[in-house]
């Protein structure tokens, strides 16, 4: 297990020794700084309910270009085979990379997390409705890292990962909207995959089972897969 | 102490490695020779866990590399063909990082690093990032990762691939060094290579072993490697 939090605090380094994590880091914040500024002068409300929603769609955008290289780097530059002749197991190779990936999203949602403040010098905000905000946030970003981070086990182009990253992601997204041209299973299916609904409920201050389940269970599919994928030696 | 019996490897109609079986005693230094594509890496890959057999087993210091591979992965070093490192890494901080997924325990990290550092003679750019190094610098730090723990068997493909003549001569020098310590495995396409270092011979022609004798039988009646490995390959040379 302690070698999962080597590797996770090795990617975490080299993603700040790139400017990769800077040129994410200053335009993921400057849109939500950006979006939180419209929203708060334009609704006037002491809340980030949009602004969450907002992060949400934004992450379909940042996420990919943040997995692209978790695996397909290792597999272009050869260390994947360093890896893979260590002892360590599969799993902690997955675990590892997912975690760096993930401690960098948490840095950067951190960094958000100013606009509470910023709302409580000026209102009451309710702490504990943010808070949940900032939870599916987190939770839904994890989820996104985990596809992320399988697709880049699928192939040695960061390029081909980060696009087909984009894609599925995408599709997660906006499948409510093709809900209208589907009947039977496929309805129930389609309903069941998509993401958009699923922020809802928790930035409004509700938590709901399933949508916790759905996204634990997607994260940990996706981990899964990537460790099959990985593991794969014939 | 290594052991392949009737291995065969396929990568999908392609028949890659065709019952290879082999045995390398402790301590001794065996070079693969072969044409391109010949399976001298993809055997390698087998002995080191990183590829399965499609048939066949390999035994690496006591452990079935399919059954067992955590156990073997502990007992062996291995340099890819291309030197496996992070290019924005510094040569120091990579080998501790090396030496924490190898499991070198914390209370002996440091002394198993410089002990590697000094071996590999790179102590001068222990600061410096990786990406900054020169070609033989790189794949002297690659066989430094592969020399952590202390490794029983070392598995070094194509070792002196790209290196100028003066690079070459230093990671001889280094090999050389090390025969006396663990039992080498080592592939190259250069001839003398093979004369100056190993023990013994291993020729794979077609995924299958042609020739395996001490390298003194070769030397036997006046013959060279070359001559030999001209001879084993003579049609496609015609």
């Amino acid at each position: 297990m302690i070698k999962a939090f080597y590797i996770a605090k090795k990617e975490l380094g080299n993603l700040f020794k790139t400017p990769m994590a800077y040129i994410i880091l200053f335009i993921a914040l400057s849109v939500f700084n950006f979006f939180f500024f419209l929203i708060i002068e334009e609704n006037r409300e002491a809340t980030l309910r949009d602004v969450f929603l907002v992060m949400q769609f934004m992450l379909i955008t940042f996420i990919p270009v943040l997995t692209m290289r978790t695996f397909a780097e290792e597999k272009q530059t050869g260390t994947m085979e360093f890896m893979l002749t260590c002892p360590i197991r599969e799993w902690e190779i997955v675990l590892g990379k997912f975690l760096g990936n993930t401690a960098f999203y948490t840095i950067m949602v951190l960094l958000t997390s100013i606009y509470y403040l910023i709302l409580k010098i000026f209102s009451s905000p309710d702490a504990a409705q943010i808070l949940l905000g900032y939870f599916a946030i987190f939770l839904q970003g994890t989820m996104f890292i985990a596809i992320g981070t399988m697709i880049s086990s699928w192939t040695k182009n960061q390029v081909v990962a980060a696009i087909i990253t984009y894609l599925v992601l995408f599709v997660l997204y906006f499948s409510q909207a093709f809900i209208k041209y589907v009947g039977g299973w496929m309805k129930d299916a389609v309903s069941a995959i998509s993401a958009i609904n699923r922020i809802e409920a928790m930035i409004s201050g509700v938590v709901v089972l399933s949508d916790l389940v759905y996204y634990l269970s997607m994260a940990l599919f996706c981990l899964l897969v990537t460790r099959i994928i990985i593991e794969k030696k014939i | 102490m290594i052991e392949t019996i009737k291995i065969n490897k396929y990568f999908g109609p392609d028949k890659i490695l065709s019952d290879v079986s082999l045995k390398i005693n402790s301590g001794e230094i065996v070079g693969f020779l072969g044409r391109n594509a010949a399976g001298k890496t993809t055997l390698m890959r087998i002995i080191t866990t990183y590829l399965y057999p499609s048939s066949g087993r390999a035994i690496v210091n006591g452990f079935d590399t399919v059954k067992e591979p955590l156990n073997v992965k502990k007992s062996i070093g291995y340099l890819p063909e291309t030197p496996p490192l992070y290019a924005n890494m510094t040569v120091f901080d990579y080998l501790k990082f090396a030496a924490q997924m190898k499991g070198v325990p914390l209370n002996r990290r440091k002394i198993e690093v410089d002990k590697v550092i000094w071996e590999c003679d790179i102590r001068d750019v222990k600061g410096k990032t990786i990406a900054t190094l020169s070609k033989g610098f790189k794949q002297r730090v690659g066989i430094a990762q592969a020399l952590l723990n202390s490794p029983k068997l070392i598995v070094l493909d194509e070792p002196t691939s790209g290196l100028d003549p003066l690079q070459v001569l230093h990671i001889r020098e280094l090999i050389q060094k090390l025969k006396h310590q663990m039992t080498i495995i080592l592939s190259t396409h250069i001839l003398s290579e093979i004369e100056q270092i190993a023990n013994r011979v291993v020729i794979i022609k077609k995924g299958a072993i042609v020739f395996d004798n001490p390298i003194d039988v070769v030397r036997q009646n006046g013959n060279s490697l070359e001559k030999l490995f001209l001879d084993l390959h003579e049609e496609e040379a015609a």
